[in-house]
């Protein structure tokens, strides 16, 4: 069972939303006609996907792309136009509302983009205050906002207000109230944008390792491909609303679904990205051009799995091409040509 | 360009290039105000610019255009222009007249020319400078719809020959009658009164005779004359007279002179034309010269309820209706027949009720008596201490001095109890304010159909003068302190209530959203959330509320409210300048203490 799941989520914002659904799926209308002749803005067309316990699933896509208003689907402070969400299996569509209250207090932890702190509290018990909501005593909830306040390096801010803290401090506030309940799920809409890069590298290696730990199952966006490829075990790309491509970032840098998405993937280094098993030559085929492999010479050898970084080193200080091995038999080759070709993101000939 | 197009993200309209958006916009003649437009937005466009078709033909450029707005000013111009020179008619042939006779209306002629000269000169004058206004203006303010235009699609643009012909309708409508009105004298005020008796009475008379004709009416009323006539004629030859018939003569002569008044009217009636009734109609006071038969006079009265009692309940009372007959032929208008009806509803109320009434009035002075009794027993320097040791916490050393010196005035001109008595009545209003502001403003806020109720009902009660309240205060609970409260309630709440509502609309969707996404519920949201972000504005309202408590409670003093007021309004009726001037310092130093310490304490509260 998927944790979250999201079926089929149209949003149309406007009066007409179900004629212009209908007239998208009849007439394939665009975004500016959609606006044009029922006055309605796309949100979000057709989206579908599904996160695993412990998965971080990236969301990215350009500015407008409909990344926010998909994820506050998730936990429904958006209702679809037509589509169905579930959580935990549950269709939360059908939820009374103090069962969505529960669910939104004890099992979804969010993250905006926009920070949305409460002015008129400290940090410390904004921090606190899904806790609060809960009902946990003021000690308890001093207790683990403090603890959070140290995960996101923010110690000794508690008694501030947020009005006095820098923009990036106050994300990570926003970061440590969305951690500090310790909620299943982790909505996290862009938590990382005002960061500096250092403060930001080491925020995402402490929440990789507490995701792992504690097998935390998040929807992160960024409309950062470094920090998703670095973030997400699969990407779901978002143009106009639309999920165009789904899959590992190896998947979308190695195969991108259309032209937005090479775009997208073209300034990306691929050495780390991209193992053998998606560039190497059949060994028939290299046979076929090449001649056949000398058994008796000292091919260096590499796994499918490794990264064309590992390649590279191979290659280095031999003339001899690799060889791609898998349970003791050779299933690819790899040369020179074909490793600068993999390496450049075009096809060998 | 893709990249562009899908960062734009929230309106793909077409926009891109400036000359496209204005040829949509402008529709015809769009390379002009393309270039013009252009101009304007570099700064290049020199101010004697000037659209021709603005200056010649400005009602029909704007409203083909659909620039209401110049289309509204240059009409205004116009008519103010050619209503001047309209005077020309007015004063042209009374100065004829006045000239026929030189010497003996010298000082008429003088008059008449002078006023017609200044009319002419204004009116010339402003017709010129105004064209050359909307001349000047017309494309600035063109461009400035355009900017509007980029923004909300909705706003006017392009031509339409329909809106030429909505504006041809507001002229004719408009024009024409001002016009004629401007050519005219003033008419008599008895005149249009006179007219409407005549012609109600003419009615009456139609109906007694049952004709249609006014013309048969003229004849039915002559034959009737002519009998009664040859009756006295016939009655006065003969020579002696029965008692009877002496008594007949008698009844006929004062036929006569009724008939003679019944003619009088019909003539009367002959003789409005056409011209008149038209002026009385549209030129002169709106028309609201209906008459209409006044609501039955009813008067509703609690008495003991003598059954009951005989029936063991004691003190059982019941109302009782008394309807009074009409007062004969009596028309009033429509004024007066609501005036009547609020009467008699106010009365009805007040029967059925009695108990709720008197109840809150109890309620009321009881509360009173009681914080009067705690500021009154209080000694002085208790609370002037507690007074300066706010203003020294929340205030600075300035507000301290202010303070004591405020303070020192009430005590040196013994206007201290006085005073607190008008502050006993404020704090009891304030805190019903409080009490009833508070939930509605918030009932306001989170309700779309309680705003639409409860808002127009707040306007009314802020423009209604104050001394308007008094009135029904006084119908239901009689003169003295509760009503006082109650009037004063009504006119200082208003501030309470929308600035708790708008303190709680102001507060960011994204923050409720955050709550609502922990889990928040709708009252969590509320008291943890939205109120405490209301809380500067809140006070704020209450700041005003009080201020507004303070001014009415000095005005209730003419409903018998004690304190400040009330000296106030006694020196109005003896006319003591000097005794109320002292008391209308104290109410005011009372507001500014007030104030200050409030505001102290508010900018302390807004400090987190
Ligand atoms: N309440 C709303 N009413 C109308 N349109 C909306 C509303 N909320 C969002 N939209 C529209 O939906 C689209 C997607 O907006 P969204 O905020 O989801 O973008 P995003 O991908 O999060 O962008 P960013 O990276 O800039 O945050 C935009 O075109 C926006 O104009
Ligand atoms: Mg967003």
């Amino acid at each position: 069972m998927s944790v979250v799941e999201v079926d089929g989520v149209w949003k149309v914002f406007g009066d007409k939303a179900a004629d212009a659904i209908a007239a998208i799926r009849n007439e394939g209308l665009g975004k500016a006609e959609v606006l044009d002749r029922f006055g309605a803005i796309i949100g979000v067309k057709n989206a579908s996907f599904t996160v695993e316990e412990g998965e971080i699933f990236c969301l990215m896509g350009l500015s407008g792309s409909g990344k926010s208003t998909l994820v506050r689907h998730i936990n429904r402070l958006i209702e679809p136009t037509t589509g169905t969400i579930r959580i935990l299996g549950e269709d939360i569509g059908a939820m009374t509302p103090e069962v969505l209250r529960a669910l939104r207090a004890e099992k979804i932890g969010m993250v905006f983009q926009n920070m949305a702190l409460l002015p008129h509290r400290s940090v410390r018990d904004n921090i606190g205050f899904a806790l609060e909501l809960r009902g946990k005593d003021a000690y308890h909830r001093a207790q683990l906002a403090d603890h959070a306040l140290e995960t996101v390096s923010l110690h000794g801010y508690g008694d501030r207000l947020p009005s006095e803290l820098s923009g990036g401090m106050q994300q990570r506030v926003g970061l440590a109230r969305a951690l500090a309940a310790d909620p299943e799920i982790l909505l996290m809409d862009e938590p990382f944008s005002a960061l500096d890069p250092l403060i930001r590298r080491n925020l995402q290696d402490e929440f990789l390792g507490l995701s792992q730990n504690l097998r935390k199952t998040t929807v992160f966006i960024t409309h950062d491909l470094d920090e998703a490829i670095r973030m997400g075990d699969r990407i779901g790309i978002m143009n106009d609303g639309e999920i165009v491509q789904i899959g590992t970032a190896e998947d979308i840098v190695t195969a991108p679904a259309d032209d937005y998405v090479a775009d997208f993937v073209a300034g990306i280094s691929r050495l780390k990205l991209v193992s053998a098993s998606k560039i190497m030559v059949a060994v028939e085929k290299h046979v076929a051009r090449h001649g056949p492999i000398d058994d008796a010479r000292d091919y260096p050898a590499a796994r499918p799995e490794d990264d064309l970084d590992t390649l590279v080193e191979l290659s280095t200080g031999t003339e001899l091409p690799v060889l791609i091995r898998h349970d003791g038999n050779t299933v690819g080759i790899v040369t020179k040509d074909t490793l600068l070709h993999g390496l450049q993101g075009t096809e060998a000939p | 360009m893709s990249t562009t197009a899908a960062m734009s993200g929230a309106e793909p309209r077409e926009v891109e290039s400036r000359d496209v958006s204005v040829t949509v916009f402008a529709d015809r003649n769009a390379a002009y105000y393309g270039s013009v437009f252009e101009r304007l937005q570099k700064g290049e466009l020199p101010f004697w610019h000037m659209n021709v078709a603005g200056l010649l033909i400005p009602w029909v450029w704007s409203a083909w255009r659909g620039v209401w707005l110049i289309f509204w000013i240059s009409l205004a111009l116009d008519m103010v222009g050619l209503v001047c020179l309209m005077q020309n008619f007015k004063y042209g042939p009374l100065l004829a007249d006045a000239h026929l006779d030189p010497s003996a209306n010298a000082i008429l002629i003088e008059r008449y020319t002078r006023w017609l000269s200044v009319y002419n000169n204004v009116g010339i004058a402003t017709l010129i400078l105004g064209r050359l206004l909307i001349g000047l203006q017309a494309n600035r303010w063109y461009f400035k719809q355009y900017s509007k235009w980029r923004i909300a699609v909705r706003t006017a643009h392009g031509v339409q020959a329909r809106r030429v012909v909505i504006a041809a309708l507001i002229l004719a409508l408009v024009a024409p009658i001002t016009l004629y009105r401007s050519t005219q004298q003033r008419i008599d005020e008895r005149a249009c009164f006179n007219q409407v008796r005549a012609i109600d009475g003419t009615r009456r008379l139609q109906s007694r005779y049952g004709v249609t004709e006014v013309s048969d009416l003229t004849s039915a009323l002559a034959d009737r004359r002519d009998r009664l006539v040859t009756e006295r004629a016939t009655l006065e030859a003969s020579a002696s007279l029965t008692d009877d018939q002496k008594g007949r003569l008698g009844e006929i002569r004062r036929e006569e002179r009724q008939l003679r008044r019944e003619i009088d009217a019909v003539e009367d009636y002959k003789a409005v034309s056409a011209k008149d009734r038209f002026d009385c109609l549209f030129i002169d006071d709106f028309p609201t010269l209906a008459r209409i038969d006044p609501p039955a006079d009813v008067t509703y009265r609690r008495v003991p309820d003598e059954e009951a009692i005989a029936q063991g309940r004691r003190g059982a009372t019941k109302v009782i209706t008394q309807v009074k007959d009409p007062v004969e032929g009596r028309t009033v208008n429509i004024f007066t027949y609501t005036a009547e009806s609020i009467d008699i509803g106010i009365n009805f109320l007040r029967a059925q009720y009695a108990g709720i009434f008197d109840a809150m009035t109890n309620v009321l002075r009881q509360s009173l008596i009681r914080v009067e009794v705690a500021f009154m027993l209080t000694p002085w320097p208790v609370l002037v201490g507690l007074a300066m040791i706010l203003a020294w916490a929340y205030c600075g050393t300035g507000t301290v001095v202010f303070v004591g010196a405020s303070l020192t005035f009430l005590a040196v001109f013994e206007l201290w109890q006085i005073a607190m008595q008008t502050m006993a009545l404020v704090v009891v209003a304030t805190a019903i304010c409080i009490f009833v502001g508070l939930p509605v403003g918030i009932w306001m806020a989170k309700n779309r159909v309680a705003n639409w109720i409860t808002e127009p009902i707040l306007d009314v009660m802020q423009t209604i003068p104050s001394l308007s309240y008094l009135v029904p205060a006084v119908a239901f609970f009689g003169i003295s302190q509760p009503p006082a409260v109650l009037a004063t309630v009504v006119f200082a709440i208003p501030p309470m209530v929308k600035l708790t509502a708008l303190g709680i609309r102001q507060v960011p969707q994204s923050t409720k959203e955050a709550a609502l996404a922990f889990g928040a519920s709708e009252r969590q949201l509320l008291t943890k959330v939205e109120l405490p972000m209301a809380v500067p504005s809140i006070m704020a309202g209450l700041n005003q509320t009080i201020m507004l408590a303070l001014s009415m409670a000095t005005i209730s003093a003419f409903i018998g409210a004690e304190g400040l007021g009330a000296i106030v309004t006694a020196a109005l009726g003896d006319a003591q300048a000097g005794k109320g001037l002292l008391a209308g310092i104290a109410i005011a130093l009372v507001a500014m203490v007030i104030d200050r310490i409030l505001k102290g304490i508010r900018s302390s509260l807004s400090r987190i």
